[in-house]
């Protein structure tokens, strides 16, 4: 029998919701459930409305899901918003000294589920977060959760700060459970004996550094910005093993520019921001463009225009990355799907970017940066080589030679020999400025013309490398579901429900953005019933993309913008929309 | 000089010749910058010349040195980078007024504070060149220029004061007509460990007409030749605040402390000895475990 269960969290800022949803994920993973967990927050502090959503299966997780299982309210004044978005059939926990559901109006038939939490807690200690541990207790008793594995994560997470915390935690936990118990709380699933769990738990975020860490990234630069901060909190908690540099910067322009500068002298080097620092890293990345110097540069894309909703979700800076920085030049584009894919786009991204002297930019958005998931075990250690990197040239050395696939052979600074001027200006194979008394010389116009093409095919030869994109589920359906990002698996898990439903679908995802398969995506558009393009945003960039590379204009769409994830329900009403089916 | 350091000026020069205009100031720094390299007996390839956009911003093109031109006002950050992937190599920063004070205003005032062991020469000449002698962060008030046809409304900054109070360890100003002490100048930043700043008084013979090298000449006096104490913050920082237009003119070392930790000394990988840009790719297993742990 499948186990699925969704339960959700909902405070304010400063209730230790993050603390409290990544722990109970990974109290859950060490049930051997499959885990997806995301918190819907705001950018403020102290106070306001936050929900932490976990969904924990024995099978396959693809989407948070909609309608919570069970609703723990950590406030009277969240439970009063969260009144709108409680399902009928919910369990609702809440601390009934301080709420009163029937006050707030809450459904008659929801199951109230009222536990003095901070009563409770009292008793054990001042520490007011440990009233989230004694919630805990009493969910394992819905739950049916091993005791032991529950203290095993306690223990794992407070370990360090002492045995006191450890039997302050376990004490709570205790009461939790007893009180459940002794009221008679409902078991969904009776206590049994779990398998060890084998996987992961972690976030895109997360995932995308140990990609990058296992290709061999040994620079990292950056300037705070979300979503994409966690990615320098956790290298720079980790720099005094992997021996890198990572450094916060004065702004984005800075953190491009050290890394820059650092992958020019031969360190594999990253940064990361959302776009809005994206903004102003273009010049400088349309620079390591032209100075061919590889670069990886990360987009968690968030909700905007300019500030936008700093803490949403938005898939809206596809164009700006493709249009990224003045001028023409080779450009990789990548948008991984998932926590797993994120991991396996970081090592694509810096090898990618070395072996071809290219920018690589890989945009995430915010749903996938902060999504915590189980994954199977990551192999990091790979066998990373250098690429065209040359040790002993001889005196006649030239950086920009012009070869077939576009790629010339580099020397690093210190090498003897290798001395070379490069520059922000289009050149000769040798390096030297068309732009000043070279430019616009009968013999330099062929030159531009050679220099330019030398770096444009480059983006052939990558494409090659390239996973092709294939459909995804049954043939010939009536519909096929065209994603991008983070979306996949929440159209995925819509595919599952609507073949419930007797309705087939199937997907089209798109991973690669540029260079695009152009050929193969045209094919399987062509061959397509119904198209419907499921994306993260107003216009419908995805739709105008395709149409541009392609020709083919699809023809349905569904968009969402407000900031939250799409979910499976929003697609399949979608879909029944287009094929016409009450 | 050691007898296996036999480089020479030329071995410093690159093929393509210098296309500033016959006279300008930045011929002086070209050579002061080549001469002071192979004082201290740094080889060509040790060496990356980072630059920006601007007339002098072209000086990389003409230095056989690894020479990197970047965008404007991007040289500090660039050649930060460097610094910190391959701390073995002498980074020389190379750019204008308008560059550096201007429009790569804030990662100077961070360069200052930070103190990675990069060089920033600023070669100023009061006045944007390339793009035809608009006002820059230099013009005096009430310079007319393009821009500033009525004469400059704005103050000027005062980079020798900027640098001071924003930390740096290595204050110094060089003036182009003087090319024996703007040697010696540009040689002790070079020597100094941490970051190290030079203005450069540099005539721009076709759009400045105020600050010429005659103007120059009749006021600069060498810090050297007076009692001035370089350790002595308050002294540099009065030394600073001379009235531009009216006051004589002080260069070399305003300001040099040698005792304050750098960048690359305080950084936990670097102060092991780690050179980033050459380090293994590989992770180890127990590597790998330390840093997933958390994950399980």
């Amino acid at each position: 029998m499948t186990k699925d269960v969704i339960i959700r969290f909902v405070g304010s800022a400063g209730d230790g919701l993050v603390s409290l949803g990544d722990l109970f994920s990974k109290i859950l993973k060490k049930h051997n459930f499959n885990v997806l967990g995301f918190r819907s927050y705001q950018s403020v502090i102290r106070g306001g409305y936050n929900e932490y959503q976990i969904r924990a299966s024995t099978d396959e997780v693809l989407s948070v899901g909609e309608d919570a299982d069970i609703i723990v309210l950590l406030n009277k004044h969240v439970a009063g918003i969260h009144r709108t978005r409680v399902n009928s059939n919910a369990m609702v926990i809440y601390d009934n000294d301080y709420i009163d559901l029937d006050e707030l109006e809450y459904p008659e038939n929801i199951k109230k589920l009222p536990i003095p939490l901070a009563a409770i807690t009292k008793d054990i200690s001042k520490l007011k977060v440990l009233k989230n541990i004694v919630g805990f207790g009493a969910i394992s008793i819905i739950l049916g959760l091993d005791e032991t594995l529950v203290k095993e994560v306690i223990f794992e997470q407070f370990g360090q700060k002492g045995e006191e915390i450890i039997f302050t935690n376990y004490e709570a936990l205790e009461k939790g459970d007893k009180f459940a118990t002794e009221n008679n709380w409902p078991v969904k699933w009776e206590k049994h004996k779990y398998e060890k769990a084998q996987q992961m738990i972690i976030t895109g975020n997360e995932a995308l550094a140990l990609g990058m860490i296992s290709a061999g990234l040994k620079f990292y630069s950056g300037y705070p910005m979300t979503p994409a901060t966690s990615i320098v909190h956790y290298l720079t908690k980790h720099l005094p093993t992997l021996g890198m540099i990572v450094k916060q910067t004065e702004d984005e322009i800075a953190a491009v520019g050290m890394a820059i500068g650092a992958a020019y002298c031969g360190a594999r080097a990253a940064t990361g921001t959302s776009g809005g620092g994206f903004s102003l890293m273009t010049e400088l990345i349309g620079m390591a463009g032209i100075e061919e110097i590889p670069l990886v540069v990360i987009n968690s894309q968030r909700a905007g225009p300019s500030t936008g909703m700093a803490t949403k979700t938005e898939q809206a800076d596809l164009f700006q990355a493709y249009g990224v920085s003045q001028g023409e030049f080779p450009k990789v584009i990548m948008a991984p799907s998932s926590v797993l894919e994120a991991f396996q786009v970081g090592i694509d991204a810096v090898e990618i970017s070395e072996k071809y002297q290219v920018v690589v930019i890989i945009l995430l958005d915010l749903y996938l940066s902060e999504q915590i998931a189980t994954i199977r075990k990551l192999d990091l250690v790979r066998e990373n080589k250098r690429y065209e990197i040359l040790e002993n040239p001889d005196e006649n050395y030239i950086r920009y030679k012009i070869t077939e696939k576009g790629v010339s052979s580099r020397t690093l600074p210190g090498t003897k020999n290798g001395m070379f001027f490069t520059g922000s200006s289009e050149r000769n194979e040798q390096g030297t400025s068309l732009a000043s008394t070279l430019a616009g010389l009968p013999e330099t116009l062929p030159i531009r013309e050679e220099m330019v093409k030398k770096r444009m095919r480059k983006l052939d030869y990558i494409l090659e490398e390239l996973e092709k994109p294939k459909v995804f589920g049954e043939e010939n359906t009536p519909i096929t579901l065209v994603s991008w990002g983070s979306t996949k698996y929440i159209v995925r898990e819509a595919i599952k429900l609507l073949k419930i439903e007797g309705i087939s679908a199937n997907q089209l995802h798109v991973k690669h953005i540029n260079p695009f398969h152009t050929k193969e995506i045209s094919e399987i558009l062509e061959q397509a019933k119904e198209v419907l393009c499921i994306e993260q945003n107003y216009t419908g960039q995805m739709k105008d993309f395709i149409r541009m590379k392609t020709g083919f204009n699809i023809e349905h769409n569904l968009r969402r913008w407000d900031g939250e994830p799409i979910v499976p329900s929003q697609i399949i009403s979608k879909v029944k929309e287009v094929l016409k089916i009450e | 000089m050691s007898d296996d350091f036999n480089f020479v000026i030329k071995d410093y020069e690159s093929n393509f010749k210098p296309t500033w205009c016959p006279g300008c100031g930045n011929f002086s720094q070209w050579r002061a910058i080549r001469q002071a390299l192979i004082e201290l007996e740094i080889p060509p390839e040790e060496v990356v010349a980072v630059s920006g956009i601007g007339c002098s911003s072209h000086m990389p093109n003409f230095l056989k040195v690894y020479g990197l031109q970047t965008l404007h006002g991007r040289g500090i950050p660039v050649a930060t980078g460097i610094r910190l992937a391959n701390p073995e190599l002498t980074v020389l920063v190379y750019a204008g007024d308008g560059d550096i004070y201007g429009i790569g205003g804030n990662h100077f005032l961070h360069a200052c504070r930070r103190n990675v062991d990069i060089i920033s020469i600023v070669s100023n000449n009061f006045v944007y060149g390339l793009t035809t002698g608009q006002a820059s962060p230099t013009t005096p008030v009430g310079t007319t220029t393009r821009t500033t046809p009525r004469g400059s409304i704005e103050n000027p900054i005062n980079p020798i004061a900027v640098a001071l109070s924003a930390g740096a360890t290595f204050v110094a100003r060089g003036f182009s007509g003087d090319l024996k002490h703007l040697t010696y100048v540009i040689k002790e930043a070079i020597d100094h460990r941490g970051f190290a700043f030079v203005d450069i008084y540099s005539p721009c013979i076709t759009f400045n007409r105020n600050q010429t090298f005659n103007y120059f000449r009749e006021k600069v006096y060498k810090v050297e030749e007076t009692e001035h104490d370089k350790e002595d913050f308050y002294a540099a920082l009065d030394l600073s605040n001379q009235r531009f237009m009216k006051d004589n003119l002080p260069i070399g070392i305003f300001y040099q402390i040698e005792h304050k930790t750098t960048y690359e000394e305080r950084d936990f990988t670097l102060n092991q000895g780690i050179i980033p840009a050459h380090a293994s790719l590989d992770i180890t297993k127990e590597q790998i475990e330390a840093i997933t742990k958390e994950f399980y």
